[in-house]
C-alpha cells in the first residue's frame, strides 16, 4: 500500500519547556528550553549523559515529577491539548487512556502479588465494558504479539517467575493494550542483556509499525538510538542542543557536543591500533553553575568565541528539520577537527609488541557455589548437593603485557572468574598459576608479593571508595600496608599516582562525595596501581560511566599499561569497548569458555555461533551499518542444571547445520577447534563451514 | 483495502465537559475538522465538527450582548455535539468502498471507527481522497493511459496481458462504466518503466480498445 | 595552602574549617524538633555541671522545720518529707546521671552513668554486630543466639536481676545499662554491616589482603556511624528512664543519694495529702530529659534523611 506519510499534526509538541525542582537551597533548574515534536509512527530519541535532564523531560510530559518538581515554563501539547497546568484528575485520565510509560525496571510497573493475567486483564476491564473472558483472550493475543513464549501459561504466573526480559515484554504489552497514542520509554532495555535487548528493540519496531504509536525513547546508548530512533534530540546540561533525523545526527552532527560524542563512542570494528577515542574535556556543569546568558557548552567547546560566552544561542534551524544550538554550526566541519596538544602525546596509536611469555595460566578451572537445597532431606544432611557451576572447565593463558577481554552476558561466570583469580573465591578444581604462585589459595592466605602483583579495579564508582576517608588516605593505604613504604614518602608517591591518572595534587584531601563518577574511577585505578602490580583485573570499569568519561578512563588505562607493561584482564559486557581495548578476547557462556583468540579473529568469521549471535545483537552507533539479524530465543538455562553436551545447544541458531538437527550437540561436549595457533572455537560444526559465514557487521 | 488501512489511528479527541473555545483551539492547533467526543476509556459519546459549532439563532434571539458573551463562554462541547445515537460510525474490517457509500449517502465528512464502542480511529473525506489517489497511482511516476473497451468479460485481461507480456509493471488501475455509454468501460492504467510511445504502440494493437488519453 | 591552589578547589573546600563545621552543625537548626530537644538536654547538662553554684543547699541537708513545703522563695521547688530542697536534689541527681561517674568515694570519671553505660554497650554491641554481620557463618549464628537469649528478658526484669545480683552502685548501674543495650545495638550494627559489606571498597580491602579486624573496624564501622549515633542518643534516654524505674522500685542508688527515681518513690505517699511536689518535680525531670533526647535524635534523623 503506497500512501505517503500523512501530514498530520504532531501527537506531542513540546515548546521551550523548563522544569525545576525545589530543594533546600532554592529552586534547581533541571531542564531549560527543550523543544521537539513527535509524530505518529515515529520514534523520537532523547539522548544525553547522566544529569542532562532527559528522564526529567520524560516524566514531565505526564507530570510524574514528584512533590517538589514543577514545570515552570513552556508548553507541552498532547494532541493539540495543553498539558501544563492541568489538574491531577485530568492528567490521570489522559495517562490511562492515551499515554503509557515503560520504565527501566519492569518491577516498577508490575505488582509482585498479582498474576500477570490479572494485571493484563485489569488494564482492559477497567476502561471497557468487556467480559473477563474476552479481556483474557485479548491479553493472550497481545502477549503473543510481544513474542512471549507459552503465552497462555504465562498468564497464570507471577512476575518473579519470569525473566527480566520477559517482564519487560509484559510491561510493554500492558502499555499497548489500551492502544495509546503516545508511548514514553525511559531506558527500557538498559538493564537487560544484549541478546534480550535486541529482541525487545525488534519488538518496539514492529509495534510502532502496527499500532502507529508515537514513541519517545530516552536513552544514553548511542547504539540503541541508531537502531530504533527515527529522529533524535541531543540533550546537554538541561538543554536540547541538537535535533534532527537519526541519519543526520550520526552522519553530519552540527553541534560540537554531538560531534564530541561521536568521537568518543567505540564502534564495533575499530581496533586499539586503528582508532583512538577522544574524550570531551571538562565536566558537565552542576545545575547551579549553568549560566543563563551564555552557551552552556562553551567552557568545554573547542570552537568557543567571546560571543558564545556572552550570548545564549537558540535552537537555530540550519537545514530542513535539523536544528542546532550553536552560532557556528555552519562553519564547523568535524572532519577538520584535530586533538588538542594535551591529548596528542598520550594517545598515539600503539604498535603491536610481540607476545611475551604467558604470565597467567589457567587450566580446567572450576568454581562452584553450593546451593542450599530446600528439600527436607538436606536438613538431615542427606540431600543432593546442588552446585551453581559458575566457572566450569575454563583454560586460558595471558601473555605478559597484553590485555585479555572477557565478554559474556549476565550469569556467564566472568565476574566469578575474576574473583577466583584475585582470591575472593576458592576454585573447586583445576589449576591457576601466576608468576609461579598458585592462585587456588584464598587471598587471606596469600603471599604479600602475590597480592602486590595482582590487583583489581571495580565496576561501580560510587562504591569503589570508602566514603569516610580522603582520597589520599585511600591511595596511601596499599602503599603503607603492602609496600611497606616509609610514612614520609607515602604522600609524595600518592601525588605521583594522582598525576598519573590525570588528577592534580589538590585531590589528596578530598572526600569521595566531592568527586564525579569518572574521577572516583580514576582514584580506584590509582589505588589498584599503587603497588605496581603485574596483573590488573578490571571488572567492568567503565560500564557505569558516561560515554564521554568512558573514553578518558579507557585511554588512561591504555597509557598506564603501556608505561608499565602491565598485563590486564578486562571484563565487560559491551562488545565495542572490549574490541577497542583488548589484544585477546574470550567469550563465555554459562560458565564455559566458547571462543578465545586475538581480537581481530573474534570479530570476524569463523565465529562460534554464540559469538555470532552476540555480535548481531549489539546495537551499533551507526544507522547506516548493516548488521546480521540473528536472534536467540528462549532464555539462558539455569546454571544449577546446565544442559548436557554443549551448553549452548538449547538456543543455538546454527544447530541445523549438523546432521540430525544437531543431535551431537546435546550428547557430546564439543571439541576445541583451532582456527589459528592462538584462536580456538568450542563447537561441533566443522571449521571449514564456520569459515564460510559472512561477517556480522559491514559498514558502508 | 479496509477501513483499518486508511483510517487515522489515535485521532484527536475531546471530552464532553470541555469548553467550545478550547475545542476550537485544538481544532486550529491540530488542523482537524472533526473531533470525536470521548469519555472514559475512549468510549464514543458524540461528534463535533466545525459546522456544529454554529449556534442555532433561536437560542441567541432572546439574549442581549452581554448575555451572549457569557452564554458563549460557558458553552460546552456536550451542548453542541452530535449525540452518540445520531453519529454514524463504522468498524475497521469494513471494505473502504462500503464506508465511502455511507459517507456519500449520509452526506457526512467523517466516520469514527469503533471497536466495542471504543474509538480506534477516524476515516474522513481526505482519507478517501488519498485512497483515490493511490488507486490511480497518483503518487507514482509513470505513464497513465485511459483505455475504452467493450464492457465484456476478458477485455481487461487483454490489456493487462499485453502490458505484462512486454515485461512492464502496472502500478495501479481503476475502471468505471463509461459515462453515458453502458456498452463500454473506461479503465485507467498506470505503467512504469516504459515510454509513452512504446506503450501506445502496444495498446493500439488490441482490437476493440480505444486509447482515450495518455499522459 | 597557597592561594592559587586554594582557589582551584571547588567552592566547598575553600571555606575554612570552622565554616565547614558550622555547615554540619547548622543541620540542627533546620529542624525545630531537634532544636527544642537540644535546648532541653543542654539545660540539664548545664545545671548538672554548675550544680553547686545554682543552689545554696546540699542535697542531703535536712531541715525538719520545712517538711513538704510547696514552692517558695526559700525553696524554689519546695521540700520533701525530710525537709531537703527538691531543686538541689534534682540538680545533684542530674550530676550522677549525666556528668559524673563516682567509681569510689574519692575517684570519679567525667560523663555520667547513663552515658558511660551506653558507651560500654556501644563498644561491646558494635563488636558483636560487626563480627556477626561480616564474618557470617557459625560466628553469626552464635552471636545471634546470644543476643536472642538476652532479648528474651523484658528490659526491666533484666535490670532488676542484674542490680539485685551485684548490688546498687554507680558502676553496677553502668554495667546494667550496657548489658541491656547490647542486643539492640548489636542488631543494628549487624544489619548495617550486612549492607555495607557488599560494597566494592570492602572487596578492594579484601583484595589487598587486609585482615578481618581492620576491615570491620576501619572500613565498615565509620560508615555506620550515622544511625549508631542517633540510636545511642535514644538509648541514653532509655537508660535514664530505666534508672528512674529502678530507683522507684528501690533498686536505685542507696539513700541519701539524690536518685530521681527513689525521690518519686518516697514522695509518692504525700501526693494525696496535698504535697505532690516531692513526687512531681523528679517525674517532670525524668520525662523532660528523656523527651529532650528523643526529640533531638528524631529531629537529626529526619533532617539527615530529608534531602537524601
Amino acid at each position: 500500500m503506497s500512501n505517503p506519510q500523512k501530514t498530520h499534526a504532531p501527537i506531542l509538541k513540546v515548546e521551550h519547556a523548563a522544569i525545576s525542582y525545589e530543594t533546600r537551597y532554592g529552586d534547581v533548574e533541571a531542564v531549560r528550553d527543550v523543544s521537539f515534536d513527535v509524530h505518529r509512527a515515529t520514534t523520537f530519541g532523547v539522548v544525553g549523559e547522566s544529569g542532562c535532564g532527559k528522564s526529567t523531560v520524560a516524566f514531565g510530559i505526564v507530570d510524574f515529577l514528584g512533590a517538589n518538581g514543577k514545570i515552570v515554563d513552556g508548553s507541552i501539547k498532547f494532541q493539540g491539548r495543553e498539558l501544563v497546568g492541568r489538574s491531577d484528575a485530568e492528567l490521570r485520565k489522559l495517562r490511562g487512556d492515551q499515554i503509557s510509560m515503560v520504565y527501566q525496571d519492569p518491577m516498577q510497573a508490575l505488582n509482585p502479588s498479582l498474576t500477570l493475567g490479572d494485571q493484563l486483564t485489569e488494564v482492559l476491564t477497567i476502561h471497557r465494558d468487556i467480559s473477563n473472558q474476552e479481556a483474557r483472550e485479548r491479553s493472550i493475543e497481545m502477549l503473543k504479539r510481544v513474542y512471549m513464549p507459552d503465552a497462555a501459561n504465562v498468564m497464570d504466573r507471577y512476575p518473579h517467575q519470569i525473566s527480566g526480559g520477559q517482564q519487560q515484554r509484559v510491561v510493554i504489552a500492558m502499555a499497548l493494550l489500551n492502544n495509546p497514542a503516545l508511548l514514553i520509554m525511559d531506558e527500557p532495555t538498559t538493564a537487560l542483556d544484549v541478546t534480550v535487548e535486541a529482541v525487545v528493540l525488534d519488538l518496539i519496531e514492529d509495534l510502532k509499525r502496527d499500532f502507529d504509536t508515537a514513541i519517545v525513547y530516552i536513552t544514553h546508548d548511542l547504539g540503541v538510538v541508531a537502531r530504533v530512533c527515527n529522529e533524535v534530540g541531543v540533550m546537554y546540561a538541561g538543554e536540547m542542543v541538537e535535533v534532527g533525523s537519526v541519519e543526520k545526527i550520526f552522519g553530519e552532527p552540527l553541534h560540537p557536543y554531538t560531534q564530541g560524542l561521536m568521537r568518543c563512542v567505540p564502534k564495533l570494528g575499530s581496533t586499539k591500533e586503528g582508532s583512538i577515542l577522544y574524550p570531551i574535556r571538562g565536566r558537565v556543569p552542576a545545575p547551579k553553575d549553568r549560566p543563563k546568558g551564555a552557551c552552556i557548552f562553551a567552557p568545554r567547546c573547542d570552537y568557543a568565541t567571546d560571543r558564545c560566552l556572552s550570548e545564549k544561542p537558540g535552537l537555530i534551524s540550519y537545514r530542513e528539520g535539523h536544528l542546532s544550538r550553536c552560532f557556528y554550526s555552519d562553519e564547523i566541519n568535524p572532519e577538520d577537527w584535530s586533538p588538542s596538544s594535551d591529548m596528542i602525546s598520550s594517545f598515539s596509536p600503539q604498535e603491536t609488541a610481540p607476545a611475551g611469555e604467558p604470565i597467567l595460566k589457567i587450566d580446567d578451572l572450576k568454581t562452584y557455589y553450593d546451593q542450599e537445597s530446600k528439600s527436607l532431606l538436606s536438613l538431615v544432611g542427606m540431600g543432593e548437593k546442588l552446585h551453581v557451576k559458575a566457572v566450569d572447565k575454563v583454560s586460558l593463558e595471558v601473555p605478559k603485557g597484553k590485555t585479555l577481554g572477557v565478554v559474556g552476558e549476565s550469569g556467564c561466570g566472568k565476574s566469578t572468574l575474576a574473583k577466583t583469580i584475585v582470591g575472593l573465591e576458592t576454585p573447586r578444581g583445576g589449576t591457576a598459576e601466576f608468576l609461579g604462585f598458585d592462585l587456588s589459595v584464598p587471598v587471606s592466605d596469600r603471599d604479600v608479593k602475590l597480592i602486590q602483583d595482582l590487583q583489581m579495579v571495580f565496576q561501580n564508582p560510587d562504591s569503589t571508595m570508602n566514603p569516610s576517608y580522603t582520597v589520599g588516605q585511600q591511595i596511601g593505604r596499599p602503599l603503607r600496608h603492602l609496600g611497606k613504604m616509609h610514612p614520609s614518602e607515602v604522600k609524595e608517591e600518592v601525588i605521583r599516582l594522582l598525576n598519573a591518572v590525570r588528577l592534580d595534587g589538590s585531590y589528596y584531601k578530598r572526600l569521595p562525595r566531592q568527586l564525579s563518577g569518572g574521577e572516583k574511577q580514576r582514584v580506584g585505578i590509582a589505588r589498584a596501581f599503587a603497588s605496581q602490580p603485574e596483573l590488573v583485573l578490571c571488572d567492568e570499569p567503565v560500564s557505569a560511566l558516561d560515554v564521554s568519561v568512558q573514553a578518558a578512563v579507557l585511554n588512561l588505562l591504555l597509557d598506564i599499561q603501556r608505561d608499565h607493561n602491565t598485563t590486564m584482564m578486562f571484563i565487560a559486557h559491551d562488545l565495542s569497548v572490549v574490541r577497542f581495548f583488548s589484544d585477546y578476547v574470550a567469550v563465555m557462556y554459562l560458565g564455559h569458555l566458547v571462543e578465545i583468540g586475538p581480537a581481530e579473529n573474534i570479530y570476524s568469521p569463523p565465529y562460534q555461533p554464540y559469538t555470532e549471535a552476540l555480535l548481531s545483537a549489539v546495537p551499533i552507533p551507526d544507522p547506516t551499518a548493516e548488521q546480521k539479524h540473528i536472534r536467540l530465543h528462549g532464555t539462558v538455562p539455569s546454571a544449577l542444571n546446565p544442559p548436557s553436551g554443549c551448553p549452548f545447544h538449547t538456543r543455538c541458531p546454527r544447530r541445523d547445520l549438523l546432521p540430525d538437527g544437531g543431535k551431537i550437540c546435546e550428547t557430546e561436549e564439543p571439541p576445541w577447534q583451532y582456527n589459528t595457533e592462538e584462536h580456538r572455537i568450542y563447537c561441533h560444526i566443522p571449521l571449514e563451514e564456520l569459515r564460510t559465514f559472512d561477517p556480522v557487521v559491514t559498514s558502508r | 483495502m479496509f477501513v483499518r488501512d486508511y483510517m487515522t489511528r489515535h485521532p484527536v479527541m475531546v471530552e464532553p465537559n470541555m469548553s467550545i473555545v478550547e475545542a476550537q483551539d485544538i481544532m486550529a492547533e491540530t488542523k482537524v475538522r472533526h473531533l470525536p467526543v470521548a469519555g472514559e476509556g475512549k468510549r464514543l459519546l458524540g461528534l463535533i465538527t466545525r459546522q456544529r459549532m454554529r449556534i442555532p439563532p433561536t437560542e441567541l434571539a432572546s439574549l442581549n450582548v452581554w448575555e451572549i458573551t457569557r452564554y458563549l463562554s460557558n458553552l460546552c462541547v456536550k451542548d453542541v455535539m452530535v449525540k452518540r445515537k445520531n453519529v454514524i460510525t463504522t468498524i475497521p474490517d469494513i471494505a473502504l468502498e462500503e464506508a465511502a457509500k455511507v459517507m456519500t449517502e449520509e452526506k457526512i465528512g467523517c466516520l469514527p471507527v469503533l471497536e466495542d464502542d471504543i474509538v480506534v480511529g477516524i476515516i474522513t473525506e481526505i482519507d478517501m481522497m488519498t485512497l483515490l489517489t493511490d488507486l490511480l497511482g497518483g503518487y507514482e511516476a509513470g505513464v497513465r493511459v485511459t483505455l475504452r473497451m467493450p464492457n465484456q468479460k476478458g477485455e481487461l485481461a487483454k490489456a493487462t496481458g499485453a502490458i505484462s507480456d512486454q515485461g512492464w509493471g502496472i502500478y495501479a488501475s481503476g475502471g468505471v462504466k463509461t459515462p453515458k455509454d453502458p456498452g463500454h468501460w473506461d479503465c485507467v492504467i498506470k505503467v512504469r518503466d516504459v515510454s509513452q510511445e512504446d506503450l501506445v504502440a502496444v495498446l493500439e494493437q488490441i482490437e476493440g480498445h480505444e486509447i482515450i488519453d495518455v499522459r | 595552602m597557597a592561594a592559587a591552589e586554594k582557589a582551584s578547589l571547588p567552592k566547598e573546600q575553600q571555606k575554612s574549617r570552622l565554616a565547614k563545621l558550622w555547615d554540619r552543625v547548622s543541620i540542627i537548626f533546620e529542624s525545630k524538633v531537634a532544636l527544642i530537644g537540644l535546648i532541653i538536654v543542654l539545660f540539664w547538662v548545664f545545671v548538672a555541671i554548675f550544680a553547686p553554684l545554682l543552689t545554696p543547699y546540699t542535697p542531703t541537708e535536712q531541715d525538719y522545720t520545712a517538711q513538704n513545703q510547696p514552692p517558695s522563695r526559700a525553696h524554689p521547688l519546695g521540700t520533701d518529707s525530710l525537709g531537703r530542697d527538691i531543686w538541689a536534689r534534682l540538680i545533684y541527681g542530674a550530676r550522677v546521671v549525666l556528668v559524673m561517674l563516682p567509681i569510689s568515694d574519692t575517684f570519679w570519671l567525667p560523663l555520667g552513668t547513663a552515658i558511660w553505660g551506653v558507651l560500654l554497650g556501644l563498644i561491646v554491641g558494635s563488636t558483636l554486630g560487626l563480627m556477626g554481620g561480616y564474618l557470617g557463618g557459625w560466628v553469626d549464628e552464635v552471636v545471634m543466639r546470644i543476643l536472642d537469649a538476652m532479648m528474651a528478658f523484658p528490659v526491666i526484669l533484666l535490670y532488676m536481676i542484674i542490680i539485685a545480683a551485684v548490688g546498687a552502685s554507680a558502676t553496677n548501674v553502668v554495667l546494667a545499662i550496657a548489658i541491656v543495650g547490647i542486643p539492640g545495638i548489636a542488631r543494628l550494627v549487624r544489619s548495617l554491616t550486612l549492607d555495607i559489606k557488599t560494597r566494592d571498597y570492602i572487596r578492594a580491602a579484601e583484595t589487598r589482603g587486609e585482615n578481618v579486624w581492620y576491615i570491620m573496624f576501619v572500613e565498615i564501622l565509620p560508615n555506620a556511624r550515622g544511625p549508631i549515633i542517633i540510636d545511642a542518643m535514644l538509648r541514653v534516654g532509655y537508660a535514664i528512664f530505666a534508672m528512674g524505674t529502678l530507683g522507684f522500685l528501690g533498686l536505685g542508688m542507696p539513700p541519701p543519694s539524690p536518685d530521681w527515681g527513689s525521690m518519686v518513690a518516697k514522695g509518692r505517699q504525700f501526693i494525696l495529702s496535698g504535697s505532690p511536689w516531692a513526687a512531681l518535680w523528679p517525674s517532670v525531670a525524668i520525662a523532660s530529659l528523656v523527651v529532650g533526647l528523643n526529640l533531638f535524635a528524631d529531629g537529626l534523623r529526619e533532617e539527615s534523611l530529608r534531602y537524601q
